[in-house]
């Protein structure tokens, strides 16, 4: 069952351990092993081995971007941070006896390979992250990035899943596994483009809320854990699969990942996870419990490390772990990434008070081990001692300042043709990264919990439009709220990484104040390719960048994050993908503002300065053209937006930030969740009428009442903010003039392209 | 006092709780080995503790073949119990999967007798063949004991969140359902009339939305008045939350009947 290892071979000895054992160590890494072990006075087994592989795999050990976090995301300081950035989930300032914490995580990887079990496993860990501070998960998000669907089947890579068939499977997966855990599922992304093709992005997110007396940490010091402490492990069986689950996502996907990986992708159970997270929360709420994590990639070796490191060490006995097949080998059970599995660090004497919670909910548990003071993890296996290792060796592996190259970035602008109008805004709003997303966000339950006050979808029950971000309410005794909104922006990131990443900043603010929220953390999931390659690494460098200094600017910190490399294959890289979860606050969920459009004869507003930024605009993709200007959001000028829409947020009947396609596309959005026409006036404004419809640059569109329009203005005026009447609600269709040219399009036609 | 039962899987107990709770009405969570003698001795109940069972939503056993036919089959446990219990006029609820529930522990549609041991209603795969979760427009078509508060004919606006809602049945129980007004909600649009899909979202037969047992104290229905019971819940703004007079009706009912 256990083998020991000779590490007295030369290099190529070393490289062929690696790859026998599946445990993606590169030479130096392995001859750092080799130097631990003959310091030790002995071999290594096959399960220590396996420990390391895991431990230092680029998923959970962050070697190759951590000095650029620490240079750019880590540390915005801010006084709503509680516990951030170092725990599974951020912890942050909610009212006084509350905090909400919050969880970005990418199942990319495995959902390439099994779409299904990968999304619906991705939810099952998010969720935990989020339990195991202690919190009761409120809120999901999922934003998706997929190949272009109509991409032609003869033309799909070996071994590569064609988009539609990994589109249906990761959404059944997502609502098959959300709605049957009750936490409802508010927010995301469906975005496509020819680069995910090889390599879907499936991020997902949770929010969840904690009295603050509560909070638990994973990690143990002398402050809430002492020698002899228990580890209780408790739900799902241990099983073969998710073996090698984190080293399978450090590596780029290959045409034989789909017949090797397989058993890297673990299978979920939302019927175990509902009745853990009960059973969880309740030893919490009893105050049962001293420390808890979950049990995610690297399994049980990588859990019982991190919740000891640095002031304790741990025994496990391998034996007593639940397992639901019965000939595993030990190094197996030590790695596996089964889902449904907590661990949690109990006082002995409280022991039986947690058993009993579990059986009522019949959640299975064992008791697997003590916490000592040695600072070792030593495994037994059968009373045989089979892994005996110094755990700061495992926890702390080689960092890379990997070598980087920028691509230096030429923006020119052409002169382009005049579009017919009409026909423009049709097809914007048919485009798929812009048309209605209801068909994925209806089949997630938004609603359980009661506590969805703004929805996903917003507007008249027969006619709903996409929203900004969605506004939830923790707390049956508190009107305060959380607005939650997810962003990304791939066609720009294609062309600027650094200049992307800010627009995501502003944009992502943009959609929480569109609310009446004010912004108040971030979390970060940075997808990339492979960051061996000098420009990846350039690429995930100059995104950090960008991220970190509009973020710092704004005084609003990164809380938690996760980072995703490989997501590449010999075809395709996929465009660099930050994706951020943005939460705000609002002080009172009754006056949160929509998106549509409220009544026939109210004003409408265009804030900000719109310029002729076009580069990554919706329209120019439409027609092909691959240059433009850039849009530069600036900080400052964001944040005199935010306080002036805040300021005005009585007035304002209805709001929406100026997103793809374009004014044209925002106030169509705004028409059909108010199921009613606009008449626009764009002659004030001094552009071209294309680029004054379609240019993306950082805006909202207000609704204002008549008699508010002179306090509305004031506001404007006293922020110095650039803003303009464009028109107002009116009517069965959307009528645009500027100077002599005239554009109607009737109401039932948008909706028709839309939907 | 109410009892808001709960298993593995089942989801929206909570938002029950809150509804009862912010009407200062007692109600307890209870799973149902606390009921059925599975559970350790110092935590057993008897259902006679209660003057009404709430059947919560969400995915009771993970709903993996016929949506709350594990639950149903458990409920069959205490049958005895529960035909006395409805017998005595206290009540039992259902909502979502609470209803299916009630349908496959053969407690509703009550007409050949309080408990069927054959399921005579069924709520199947939706017609558009996946989960749906929006809101919806309701008509209040008759009312027992947990409707009395709505006026007649009233339209509200709750929402739906399920994949297995269609309700069907024979012409028969259909008949019977019409003839003892036991129809209590149906799927309608905003006017009120019968409209097809999207208003009827499951493709359920005469847009039957809830139905109650001929005495009216034995309820089911799809669509989810707890999670409108404020206003500010609401798809489209309104003064007040469609789904609280649900929760005040039983209320009232309640304490009449004591």
């Amino acid at each position: 069952m256990i083998e020991e290892i000779s590490l007295d071979v030369d290099d190529n000895g070393l490289m062929e351990i690696s790859r026998k054992l599946g445990i993606g160590l590169n030479l130096e890494e392995m001859r750092k092993v080799r130097e631990y072990f003959k310091s030790e006075g002995r071999n290594p087994r096959d399960i220590e081995l396996q420990a390391i592989g895991q431990a230092w795999s680029e998923h959970c050990s962050y070697k190759s971007s951590k000095p650029v976090l620490k240079k750019f995301i880590f540390g915005i300081k801010a006084k709503q941070n509680l516990l951030v950035i170092e725990e599974d989930a951020g912890v942050v300032d909610f009212n006084k006896n509350y905090a909400y914490v919050v969880a970005l995580e990418s199942h990319n990887h495995p959902s390439a390979i099994e779409p299904y079990g990968g999304a619906a496993t991705g939810i099952g860990g998010i969720l935990r992250d989020v339990v195991c501070m202690g919190a009761k998960p409120i809120a999901l998000v999922d934003p998706l990035f997929f190949g272009d669907l109509n991409f032609d089947y003869k033309k799909l890579p070996k071994g590569v899943k064609h988009p539609k068939f990994i589109q249906s499977g990761v959404i059944a997966g997502i609502r098959d596994y959300g709605n049957r855990v009750g936490v409802p599922t508010v927010a995301g992304v469906t975005y496509y483009d020819e680069s995910y093709l090889t390599n879907c992005l499936v991020n997902v997110g949770c929010v969840g809320i904690v009295k603050k007396n509560r909070i638990i940490r994973s990690r143990i010091t002398k402050k809430n854990g002492k020698k002899g402490d228990v580890f209780i492990l408790l739900g799902g069986r241990t099983g073969r699969d998710g073996i090698h689950g984190v080293t399978f996502a450090s590596t780029e996907l290959k045409e034989k990942s789909e017949k090797e990986d397989r058993s890297a992708v673990q299978v979920g159970n939302p019927i175990i996870k509902e009745p853990l997270m009960h059973v969880c929360l309740e030893a919490v709420e009893k105050n049962l419990v001293k420390a808890m994590k979950d049990l995610g990639g690297g399994g049980l070796s990588c859990c019982a490390d991190e919740m000891s490191y640095p002031e304790f060490g741990a025994v496990i006995n391998l034996e007593t772990v639940l397992l639901k097949e019965k000939d595993m080998k030990p190094w197996e059970i030590w790695i596996s990434e089964s889902q449904e599995r907590m661990m949690m660090l109990v006082d002995k004497k409280n022991v039986d008070k947690v058993i009993e919670i579990c059986d009522l909910w019949d959640i299975e548990y064992s008791i697997v081990g003590e916490l000592t003071d040695d600072r070792r993890i030593k495994v037994y296996y059968h009373g045989e001692k089979i892994v005996d290792m110094d755990i700061k060796f495992l926890v702390e592996p080689p960092v890379y300042n990997r070598p980087y190259t920028i691509k230096e970035i030429k923006e020119h602008e052409k002169e382009i043709k005049e579009p017919v109008y009409e026909e423009t805004i049709l097809k914007l709003l048919s485009s798929p990264n812009i048309r209605s997303k209801a068909f994925v966000i209806q089949q997630y339950d938004h609603e359980v919990g009661a506590r969805t006050i703004t929805k996903p979808l917003q507007g008249k029950i027969e006619s709903l439009t996409h929203s900004d971000s969605v506004v939830l309410k923790p707390l049956p005794e508190d009107y305060r709220g959380i607005a939650i909104a997810t962003d990304s922006n791939p066609s720009l990131m294609k062309i600027s990484p650094y200049w992307g990443a800010k627009n995501i900043i502003d944009e992502v603010c943009r959609k929480i104040v569109s609310s009446g929220a004010i912004p108040h953390s971030f979390a970060d999931c940075l997808n990339f390719g492979n960051p061996e390659k000098p420009e990846r690494m350039g690429e995930f460098y100059e995104a950090c960048r960008g991220l970190g200094e509009f973020a710092k600017a704004l005084g609003v910190p990164f809380v938690s994050g996760n980072v995703s490399f490989y997501n590449e294959s010999e075809y395709y890289s996929v465009i660099p993908t930050p994706v951020i979860l943005g939460i705000g606050i609002i002080d009172d969920i009754r006056k949160s503002i929509t998106t549509d459009f409220k009544r026939n004869g109210d004003l409408i507003y265009l804030i900000g300065d719109i310029k002729r930024e076009m580069a990554g605009s919706e329209y120019y993709k439409l027609y092909g053209y691959n240059f433009g200007y850039i849009p530069k959001p600036d900080p400052e000028e964001l944040k005199n937006k935010i306080k002036s829409i805040l300021e005005a947020r009585k007035l304002i009947k209805a709001c929406h930030d100026v997103g793809a396609g374009g004014l044209a596309v925002t106030v169509c959005e705004m028409m059909i969740g108010g199921n009613v026409g606009a008449s626009i006036e764009l002659s004030k404004i001094d552009m071209r009428t294309d680029y004054k419809l379609f240019s993306e640059s950082s805006c909202f569109v207000c609704e204002v009442r008549e008699r508010d329009s002179e306090k509305f203005e004031k506001i404007m005026k006293k922020h110095n903010l650039r803003f303009y009447r464009i028109g107002r609600v009116s009517g069965n269709k959307l009528k645009i003039t500027d100077k002599e040219k005239s554009i109607i399009l009737p109401l039932h036609e948008i909706k028709e392209a839309f939907l | 006092m109410i009892a808001i039962l709960r298993m593995e899987g089942t989801n929206n107990e909570e938002d029950i709780y809150n509804a009862f709770a912010a009407l200062k009405y007692p109600v307890e969570m209870v799973h149902l080995k606390q009921f059925t003698g599975e559970a350790k001795k110092e935590l057993e109940k008897s259902i006679f503790d209660y003057d009404g069972i709430m059947i919560p939503g969400g995915f009771s056993a993970g709903d993996y073949i016929r949506a709350g036919a594990i639950f149903g089959a458990r409920l069959k446990k205490i049958s005895k119990e529960l035909k006395e219990f409805v017998r005595e006029g206290r009540i039992i609820g259902g909502i979502c999967n609470g209803f299916q529930v009630l349908t496959e522990a053969g407690l509703l549609p009550g007409i050949d007798d309080v408990i069927v041991s054959k399921p005579q209603i069924s709520l199947g795969v939706n017609d558009s063949g996946r989960f749906e979760c929006r809101h919806i427009f309701l008509k209040h078509e008759n009312k027992c004991f947990f409707t009395e508060k709505y006026e007649k004919n009233e339209i509200l606006q709750v929402p739906i969140a399920h994949a297995e809602g269609k309700f069907i049945t024979s012409k028969r129980i259909l008949e019977k359902l019409k003839e003892n007004g036991q129809i209590i909600f149906r799927y309608v649009n905003r006017n009120g009339e019968y409209a097809g899909y999207p208003f009827n979202p499951n493709g359920s037969m005469e847009n039957i939305a809830g139905i109650s047992n001929p005495e009216g104290n034995v309820f089911g229905m799809m669509p989810h008045p707890e999670r409108v019971f404020y206003p500010y819940l609401h798809q489209e703004k309104k003064k007040t939350g469609d789904g609280r007079r649900f929760f005040e009706s039983i209320i009232e009912y309640l304490r009449r009947r004591i």
